[in-house]
């Protein structure tokens, strides 16, 4: 069953709780190691960290935005877009704070084609105190197929 | 070395895309999805059974090649899609190319147009960069 309209528009403006992540040597290790380089210097970390640092910063995960889009972990969700500011690099051992929420929602329901559903998600990562180190915003598009992408 | 508009980077390659490391990832990110680690799930929408590797390690394929180019500080901006997935197997290489150099009072940036292809031609990456270059290179 499709979500209504109304309850997807209504995130709009949902703020994350926010929160801090501290990116540890171990993580940053496998990290780079999964995109096929060794640690950077300087206990520099991956700059790819700022996917899930940010979504887990914020304190949110992916199965919670999953679950306000009323899809699922089977769900057919694809992704439109990522853009990264980065003011500051992350470093190992440095701790963040974050905040975010949802900015935006569009649906797109056109004949012979599934419905739509795109949320953007917007997140600002600052160091200790108060310098901004990312900007962080990712649109994801939630597509609405009977039969497929409930909560589970 | 100075840096021009035209000017290709040198490309990033990983030689074969693992499963074992989509695993790894999916725990780092605590990624629930699984056609990251779930044969039965991409076959059951067309993939053959083949996983797709995380669109954040794709994207650090390619920021792997701007910053073995620039620096690894040198990242500003990046804007990416993800047309195409990238399957366990897949040899990929990042590409790229400078369109624009901005000079600005603390530093020169460069807008560059990057990508990820898979040898068959597939684009899975599309992005815009910008990066700082080193004073040497601006």
């Amino acid at each position: 069953m499709i979500p209504s309209e109304e309850a997807m528009r209504a995130l709009v403006g949902h703020r994350f709780p926010g929160g801090t992540y501290r990116i540890e040597h171990w993580e940053n290790f496998l990290l780079s190691d999964a995109t096929g380089i060794e640690p950077l210097p300087d206990r520099l970390a991956h700059p790819a960290h700022l996917f899930h640092v940010a979504i887990n910063g914020a304190g949110t995960t992916i199965t919670e935005l999953f679950r306000l889009a009323e899809s699922g972990p089977r769900g057919p969700v694809s992704i439109d877009y990522y853009d990264w500011k980065i003011h500051a690099p992350l470093r190992e051992d440095e701790t963040y704070r974050f905040s975010g929420g949802i900015a935006d929602f569009t649906r797109s329901a056109r004949e012979g084609s599934p419905t739509r559903d795109s949320f953007t998600y917007e997140i600002e990562i600052d160091d200790t105190s108060g310098g901004r180190v990312a900007e962080v915003a990712f649109r994801w598009h939630y597509w609405r197929i009977p039969g497929s992408g409930e909560p589970s | 070395m100075k840096v021009a508009v035209g000017d290709a980077i040198p490309p990033f390659r990983m030689e074969r895309v693992t499963p074992e490391r989509m695993k790894t990832v999916a725990a780092i990110f605590r990624d629930p999805t699984p056609l990251h680690w779930d044969r039965e799930a991409t076959r059951a929408i067309g993939f053959g059974g083949r996983l797709l590797n995380q669109s954040p390690i794709n994207l650090g394929y390619v920021l792997n090649m701007l910053m073995d180019w620039a620096g690894p500080t040198s990242l500003r901006r990046v804007r990416t899609e993800f047309p195409n997935p990238v399957l366990d197997g897949d040899p990929v290489c990042a590409g790229g190319r400078v369109v624009s150099i901005a000079e600005g009072e603390d530093e020169t940036v460069a807008e560059c147009e990057v990508w990820l292809d898979s040898p068959e031609g597939v684009r899975n990456v599309t992005a815009r960069a910008w990066v700082a270059l080193p004073r040497d290179c601006a």
